[in-house]
C-alpha cells in the first residue's frame, strides 16, 4: 500500500530529519511509528503526502507515484490519504460540518466548492463520517467552540471524508488529556478494523504503541532501528529506539 | 551611545524648531486673532445646513463607494504581497509597487484625479480608491501573513486546489480582520474626503472652504460643526460593527 525507498529529507538550513528511509506497509496494517521527539516521526508522515518535500528517494501510495508527481496527479493521491494532526488542525471558524466537507474538496467541482457549494450526497457522507464518530449532534457548532477531544475526533471525521485508502496521524494524542487516548487510538482502532484502512500513526508512548499496532517501526535520528510486531518489542529494542 | 543619540535628537529638533519659525511669543501674540475668530464663528447661521448636509451627505459617499471598491481591488493584490502565499518574484514586485503607491496621500491622488476627469466628487471617489486600496493590500498582506498553518495544511493535505486551500484554509481566518481593516478605513476616509472639496472634489469640504473665501464665518462654522457630527456618527458606528467580528 505504501512504499518508501531511499527516503531522505534534509529541512533548512541544513537538518537531516530523515536519513534514508526504506519501508513498506501492506494494506490494512495498523503500523506506529514510535520514537524520540526529533526522531523524525512528523517528517516522515509529512514526506508521504509531500506537506515536505522529499530531497531524495521515492514514495509510492496505492500504486501511485507521490515523488515526482504532477500538482493535478498530487491532488488525486493526497484525497485517498487522510490526515490527522497533533494540533488537529480545525478550520476554526467554520462549522463543524463544513471541516468535515473539507475532507470532500478532491472530489466536488472545485469553482463550485469555492462558492461555497457542495453535493448534497457530499453533505450526506460528511454526516455520516460525524455520525461515526459521535458528534452528529455538533454539525453546526463553530469548530473551535469544541473540546481538545471533539475536535480531534472531528479531524478524524474529515479524514474519513475523504473515503480514503490510507491514513496518517501524526502524534494525534499527545496535545490531549492522557484520559482521552484510548478513545482516540480506539476510534482509529475501529477505522482499521471495520474498514480495512491502512494506518500510519506516530506516537512517543511505548504503551499505547504495543497496545494499539499490529506493527512498531521505531525511529531514532532519522533512521529505522526497529521493525516488527508488538510482542517482539524487547528492552533491548527500546533501548535501541530511545538511546540519546 | 545613548548620549549621542538624545543629543543628534536634540539637535534636530531644535534646528526643526529654527526653521520653521516656531516661536511660543507669537502663538500668544495671535490668540486675541484667534478668539476672534471664533467670536465672529457664533452664532452658527443655520440657514446654510441645507447646503452642509448635501455636502456631508456627499463626502459619505466618497468614502462609502470609495473604501467599498478598494477593499474588494485589494484582495488580490493583498494575497499577491504576502510572504507565505504568494512566489518570491511576484511578492517582491508587489511589496515594493504597493509601497511605492501607499507613500502618496489621497489628498495629492485627489490633485491628479482631477486634473484628469473634472471637478466633482468623481475624482474624490477615485483619489480614496487609489489611497485605499493599496493601504489595505498592505493591511491584508499582513493578516495572511499571521495565519496559522496548520489548517493550511490540513485543507491541502486533502488534496484540495490551491484556490480551495485559500477559500477553505486561509479565508475563514482572515476574513473578520479584513472587514475591521476595511471599517477602519473607513473611518479614516471619511475625515480624508472632508478635506478633498479643497482641491475641487467634492463633498463637505468645498462649503467649507467656499464660505471662509467668502469670509463668511457664521456659515463656515455651521459646515464645521455638521463635518463633526458625521465624522462621529459614522465612527460610532463603524466601531460598534468592528468590535462584533473581533
Amino acid at each position: 500500500m505504501i512504499e518508501v525507498t531511499g527516503l531522505r529529507v534534509v529541512l533548512p538550513p541544513a537538518t537531516v530529519a530523515l536519513d534514508g528511509v526504506d519501508l513498506s506497509v501492506r494494506a490494512g496494517e495498523f503500523v506506529v511509528i514510535l520514537g524520540s521527539s526529533g526522531a523524525g516521526k512528523t517528517t516522515l508522515l509529512r514526506a508521504l503526502n509531500r506537506l515536505v518535500e522529499p530531497t531524495h528517494g521515492t514514495v509510492r501510495i496505492n500504486g501511485r507515484a507521490v515523488t515526482g508527481a504532477r500538482p493535478a496527479e498530487l491532488r488525486a493521491v493526497r484525497r485517498q490519504v487522510g490526515m490527522i494532526f497533533q494540533q488537529f488542525n480545525l478550520v476554526r471558524r467554520l462549522s463543524v460540518l463544513d471541516n468535515v466537507l473539507t475532507g470532500r474538496l478532491g472530489y466536488v467541482a472545485p469553482l463550485a466548492s469555492v462558492a461555497g457549494r457542495f453535493p448534497e450526497a457530499d453533505r450526506r457522507l460528511a454526516r455520516e463520517c460525524l455520525s461515526q464518530v459521535g458528534l452528529a449532534h455538533l454539525a453546526e457548532r463553530r469548530a473551535d467552540t469544541l473540546s481538545g477531544g471533539e475536535q480531534q475526533r472531528v479531524a478524524i471525521a474529515r479524514a474519513l471524508a475523504q473515503s480514503p485508502a490510507v491514513v496518517l496521524a501524526d502524534e494525534p494524542t499527545a496535545s490531549l488529556d492522557p484520559a482521552l487516548t484510548d478513545s482516540i487510538m480506539g476510534a482509529l482502532r475501529r477505522i482499521n478494523v471495520d474498514r480495512g484502512l491502512t494506518l500510519v500513526v506516530s506516537q512517543h508512548q511505548l504503551a499505547t504503541a504495543i497496545e494499539y499496532a499490529t506493527r512498531i517501526v521505531g525511529f531514532r535520528a532519522g533512521r529505522v532501528v526497529f521493525d516488527g510486531r508488538p510482542v517482539d518489542v524487547t528492552p533491548s529494542a527500546v533501548a535501541q529506539i530511545y538511546a540519546p | 551611545m545613548r548620549r549621542a543619540i538624545a543629543f543628534v535628537a536634540l539637535a534636530a529638533l531644535a534646528w526643526a524648531a529654527w526653521d520653521t519659525g516656531a516661536d511660543p511669543a507669537r502663538l500668544l501674540r495671535g490668540l486675541p486673532w484667534l478668539l476672534d475668530f471664533i467670536r465672529r464663528m457664533l452664532p452658527p447661521d443655520l440657514r446654510v445646513l441645507p447646503a452642509a448636509l448635501a455636502g456631508a451627505v456627499t463626502t459619505v459617499e466618497i468614502a462609502l463607494l470609495g473604501t467599498a471598491v478598494a477593499a474588494v481591488l485589494a484582495l488580490p493584490l493583498g494575497f499577491v504581497s504576502a510572504r507565505n502565499v504568494a512566489a518570491p518574484p511576484i511578492f517582491h514586485t508587489a511589496r515594493v509597487a504597493l509601497n511605492f503607491f501607499r507613500s502618496v496621500d489621497t489628498l495629492v491622488y485627489a490633485l491628479v484625479f482631477v486634473a484628469a476627469v473634472g471637478l466633482g466628487p468623481f475624482p474624490g471617489v477615485l483619489a480614496v480608491i487609489a489611497y485605499t486600496t493599496t493601504s489595505l493590500a498592505k493591511l491584508y498582506s499582513e493578516a495572511i501573513e499571521g495565519i496559522e498553518p496548520g489548517p493550511v495544511d490540513a485543507v491541502t493535505a486533502t488534496g484540495a486546489t490551491r484556490l480551495q486551500v485559500l477559500r477553505f484554509g486561509v479565508l475563514p481566518q482572515v476574513l473578520p480582520l479584513f472587514l475591521s481593516y476595511m471599517l477602519y478605513r473607513l473611518e479614516t476616509n471619511i475625515r480624508a474626503a472632508t478635506v478633498l472639496g479643497f482641491v475641487g472634489a467634492g463633498g463637505v469640504g468645498f462649503y467649507l472652504q467656499t464660505y471662509l473665501r467668502m469670509i463668511d464665518y457664521p456659515a463656515a462654522s455651521t459646515v464645521l460643526l455638521v463635518t463633526v457630527l458625521m465624522v462621529m456618527a459614522v465612527d460610532f458606528v463603524s466601531s460598534r460593527l468592528r468590535r462584533r467580528l473581533v
